[in-house]
């Protein structure tokens, strides 16, 4: 079978890859490109794990071919830290004991990530809603929520002091 | 070591239902030998899936258990867990 | 000399306690952690599992030869290439669960597998695999097990426990009954009596990962493992056993676990992946869909209880008995058995009486999940105790204060109760803010107690310090929930070094002294006490080598605070206190490498109680009951990581929340699942829920050094009834069928309705 190269963006670099014409992309980001960080829970766009952004777009990463990518920039956990500087989000989850297996955190972080470039100072109400689309299974999601909103709190702060 | 045995409602069929009989042994083991001696068909009832509790010590395993002398031993059934 | 015994539940502990950042963390926020189907090797093959559309069939034959013939197909196994099992192997029921042999007992069972190129190619070789079945009347509920002229699904199973002695083969895998003191006279004792039943539905443990392993048997035959479980020892013996295969032929290396609660301490696929790939001498990876997972995993199993509870007008209990049964899908289970341990484990109750039924239908195996059975049995007593406060005008807090178990009451198994936290518990919940603030309209509060008795069981640890005065701590637990940093935090309050000093890992069978599964919520306390051990061991031989050093007697020599200190008489010139790191640096010249393990069996796990207070509000118009306040109060022992600990709170009452309110199986009239999917499947998501106040209790267990109890299991116990309790408080409606959804308060609404106009 004939496969299909992709040419695009991803997290920030440019990237090509090779793929089947029904390969999604989470398979494509996962098997071809080596990006596990993107989990699969359910393949059926439920559980969120697979969350990626795809030009300023939150979505599922398995509801999505992998050849839709081609010309595209797509982000994912891996790119979420700027060289040895985590994410405010990824040290908020560190800090606020937001994960427990781990297993849902990169579409977590993905989704909040989408939330705060949308909407910089969220309550929980719309914290909750926005990652409704993100099933955890371990906490409960009351850490998860905090840190999301300790996040927010902190790269307000930080815009405030630097400009 | 003269020992109080006291049975769980469970494992009582042996023993015609009498809930607390006396029995002997270094160790749980030899403890339920002798049991087995007293009591035919008690011996099979403990030697699986019971465990003891002595001393308010939940013993999982307790075939070797050391017993004192005077010890009350309670056999119960295992428990699990998730 | 004595090395400083820590004091149970004495909080001058350095770290013990803190909030130390999990070690895994930075791993798991970057997506750089290794889950099981993140793992590719060279030349690895795909597998794929042939999966029965029936719920009850026999096997008449499997011909195999058209996939075998498909492209890039390599393997091709049944369950002829597995050696065969005898009824009365202890394993017996996982072996046949794994892979079918002559019957199929639930749609989903495997009865074939495939390994090809491409994962693609194994689908499609599987589903070319053609496999003739005698379809069998299925038995879908407990009921239809249980009716005269019932089809037996295992010939074998004589009903365990029957008295007498059972002759002829039924689907009732066992009876437990436990029982105290005189019944008949208890209830003729009580001034109110009230039977209640209650009935409920298959859940899964819905853990986000699905299973997934790598196996690669290399020439000789040997073969690695990587997988995702809650006991990769248990990962081994289980493939050994399925295989006939010694231990040493398999090494299983610890992935990282995408969450379990019970339903990663059984194993699917591991077995299938190794016969695979020694037959095709390449690596084989599997990976279930959310649809396999659903179909032929975990369900927590189902129950139909019968309770009844006799009460004195002044609240104490004087008498009850249950009849339990529970449903635990295709093979025996101990649900029933569980059920009997718990129901009235939290009352001291002197007359009483329990008989529990485990049967067996044609649904998937059932696994454990979270603290089994106890949260169906709590939603009986749970809900009848809250029925009897209201009957006899006694507020549901004092009615249970009453009549709640403490130290030296007798357990429904008859021994005397060590130290136990469910009074403070109790009171932790009445002095908490949220017990005495207002409600709004339609909402309600409800109050509800549960428990579990945690385990022991055997673990292992090695200590070995490192050149420059780090440690690593190596354990055979795999760390479901953080263990990992309570590991490290224990080890640094035992060495006195900073937790960030100490790297905490999961070691592979290979490389580390055998640990039972992580269940039971016995880690921490199982598992915390072998490192304790190897930590304790470890201070012996460094005060040694200090002894060596200061030319002292070691019996001269203390270890505070992370130093060796001289404490004898004689002349202190040159007997400076010297830190762990100075001793390690020089290990070389006072004796080598230092190295100390801890292995032990573990007795003394202390059970736990917890207390919950939940709030609803209930939509007169649609049924949808919205949690809006949340209050747990658990008894930890000593919470070691309270971040930790809260987090095994806040799951298990999430989980606990979606039992009660929309989770269940559907099967339709063949025993398919008609659900196999989290957007039919509905676990509660982050708009379901408020923020969850866990409220740590600590009445230390004496049996652990610094007083752990587990804590994993026990949140997911009171959930169900306390959501119950609420909606009556709301509504007026008792529920006592699962799920509490929409529909059905709607319905229990509307009869309620109907009867106060007369109707």
């Amino acid at each position: 079978m004939t496969r299909v190269h992709v040419t695009c963006t991803i997290n920030g670099d440019p990237a090509e890859f090779l793929c089947d014409g029904g390969q999604t992309l989470l398979d494509a980001l996962r098997d071809e490109v080596g990006l596990t960080g993107v989990k699969e829970g359910c393949g059926t766009g439920d559980c969120g794990a697979c969350s990626v952004m795809m030009d300023g777009r939150l979505l599922c990463s398995c509801l999505v071919l992998a050849a839709e990518a081609e010309g595209s920039d797509v982000s994912t956990v891996e790119g979420m830290a700027s060289g040895d500087e985590l994410h405010p989000l990824q040290q908020c989850f560190l800090e606020g004991a937001a994960l427990q297996c781990g297993i849902c955190t990169p579409g977590f972080l993905v989704a909040a990530e989408a939330l705060l470039e949308r909407n910089p100072d969220p309550t929980e109400t719309e914290v909750r809603y926005a990652l409704a689309g993100n099933l955890c299974r371990c906490t409960g999601y009351d850490k998860i929520v905090r840190s999301v909103m300790a996040a927010a709190r902190s790269i307000n702060a930080g815009a405030g002091s630097g400009h | 070591m003269a020992v109080r045995v006291h049975l769980s409602s469970n494992l009582r069929g042996p023993t015609g239902g009498v809930a607390e009989i006396e029995g002997s042994g270094a160790n749980v083991g030899a403890l339920i030998g002798d049991l087995e001696r007293q009591y035919p068909g008690l011996g099979d009832a403990l030697r699986s899936g019971v465990s003891v509790v002595i001393d308010g010590l939940l013993i999982a395993h307790p075939q070797y258990y050391r017993l004192a002398d005077g010890a009350q031993v309670f056999f119960v059934p295992q428990s699990a867990g998730g | 000399m004595t090395i400083t015994e820590a004091n149970p539940g004495y909080k001058g502990y350095k770290y013990v306690g803190t909030r130390l950042i999990r070690p895994d963390g930075l791993e798991k926020v970057t997506g750089k952690a290794r889950f099981a189907a993140d793992l590719n090797l060279a030349g690895q093959l795909h597998g794929a599992v042939v999966r029965s559309p029936h719920a009850h069939a026999r096997i008449v034959s499997i011909d195999t030869s058209r996939a075998e013939a498909m492209p890039g197909v390599k393997s091709v196994i049944t369950g002829d290439d597995f050696p065969s099992v005898d009824p009365g192997h202890r394993q017996y029921d996982m072996c046949v669960n794994i892979i079918a042999r002559d019957k199929v007992f639930y749609e989903g069972h495997a009865v074939a597998a495939v390994a090809a190129s491409t994962l693609e190619q194994a689908r499609a070789a599987a589903a070319a695999v053609e496999v003739e079945y005698e379809a069998l009347q299925a038995v879908l509920t407990i009921d239809e097990a249980m009716a005269d002229d019932a089809p037996v699904l295992h010939s074998h199973m004589l009903t365990r426990g029957a008295e007498p002695p059972a002759e002829a083969p039924s689907n009732v895998a066992s009876v437990t009954r436990f029982s105290g003191g005189d019944l008949e006279a208890g209830f003729a004792e009580a001034d109110f009596v009230v039977e209640r039943e209650f009935s409920t539905k298959p859940v899964h443990q819905g853990y986000i990962e699905p299973h997934a392993c790598v196996a690669d048997t290399g020439q000789d035959g040997h073969t690695t493992i990587w997988c995702s479980s809650q006991g990769h020892f248990n990962v081994r013996s289980s493939t050994a056993t399925l295989l006939g295969w010694e231990n040493t032929r398999i090494k299983v290396v610890p992935a990282e676990i995408g969450g379990g609660f019970g339903g990663k301490t059984t194993i699917y696929l591991e077995p299938l992946a190794a016969a695979l790939s020694s037959q095709a001498g390449r690596p084989v990876k599997m990976v279930m869909t959310r649809s396999e997972v659903f179909r032929a995993t975990g369900p927590a199993p189902c129950a139909k209880i019968r309770v009844k509870f006799g009460a004195r007008s002044d609240g104490a209990i004087v008498a009850a008995d249950a009849h339990l049964i529970y449903s635990n899908g295709a093979y025996q289970g101990a649900g029933g058995m569980l059920g009997a341990m718990t129901v009235f484990e939290s009352y001291k109750i002197p007359n009483f009486a329990v008989e529990a039924l485990d049967v067996v239908v044609n649904t998937a195996r059932s696994a454990a999940y979270r603290a089994p059975a106890a949260p169906l049995t709590a939603f009986a007593t749970e809900t009848v105790l809250d029925e009897i406060a209201e009957e006899l005008g006694i507020d549901a807090m004092d009615l249970r204060l009453k009549n709640a178990v403490k130290e030296g009451d007798p357990s429904t198994m008859g021994f005397p109760l060590a130290r136990v936290g469910f009074a403070e518990c109790l009171e932790a919940i009445r002095s908490h803010p949220h017990f005495s603030a207002p409600l709004g309209p339609n909402q309600g509060r409800g109050l509800a107690a549960g428990y579990w008795f945690n385990i022991g069981e055997s673990s292992s640890a090695i200590v070995n310090l490192n050149e420059d005065g780090t440690a690593t701590v190596v354990t055979g637990s795999p760390d479901i929930g953080g263990s990992r940093a309570s590991m490290a935090l224990m080890a640094a309050e035992e060495l006195g070094i900073d937790p960030h000093d100490i790297r905490p890992v999961v070691g592979d069978t290979e490389a580390v002294g055998f640990t039972d599964i992580t269940e039971g919520s016995r880690a921490t306390f199982a598992t915390g006490r072998a490192v304790v051990e190897a930590c304790r061991n470890m201070v012996i031989e460094l005060r040694g080598r200090a002894a060596t050093m200061m030319e002292a007697e070691v019996g001269d020599i203390d270890w505070v605070d992370g130093h060796a200190v001289y404490t004898g008489d004689g002349d202190s010139e040159g007997k400076e206190p010297l830190s762990l790191a100075v001793i390690a640096g020089k290990a070389k010249r006072t004796g080598g490498p230092l190295t100390a393990t801890g292995s032990l069996e573990a007795h003394g796990a202390g059970p736990s109680f917890t207390v919950h207070l939940c709030d609803v509000e209930v939509d007169p118009e649609t049924g949808v009951v919205s949690i809006v306040r949340y209050t747990a109060a658990q008894d930890a022992g000593t919470a070691i990581h309270p971040s930790y600990v809260e987090g095994q709170i806040q799951g298990g009452v999430a989980q606990g929340v979606g039992w009660a309110l929309n989770e269940e199986y559907i099967y339709d009239s063949d025993g398919v699942m008609e659900n196999p999917g989290f957007l039919d499947y509905r676990v509660p998501v982050a708009s379901d829920l408020p923020m969850i106040d866990a409220v740590i209790v600590e009445v230390p267990n004496p049996a652990h050094p610094y007083g752990v109890r587990g804590v994993g299991e026990a949140g997911i116990v009171p959930p169900i009834p306390a959501v119950a309790n609420a909606i009556h408080s709301a509504t007026g409606c008792r529920i006592r069928d699962l799920p509490m959804s929409p529909v059905r308060v709607l319905e229990a609404i509307t009869a309620a309705g109907a009867r106060a106009n007369g109707g």
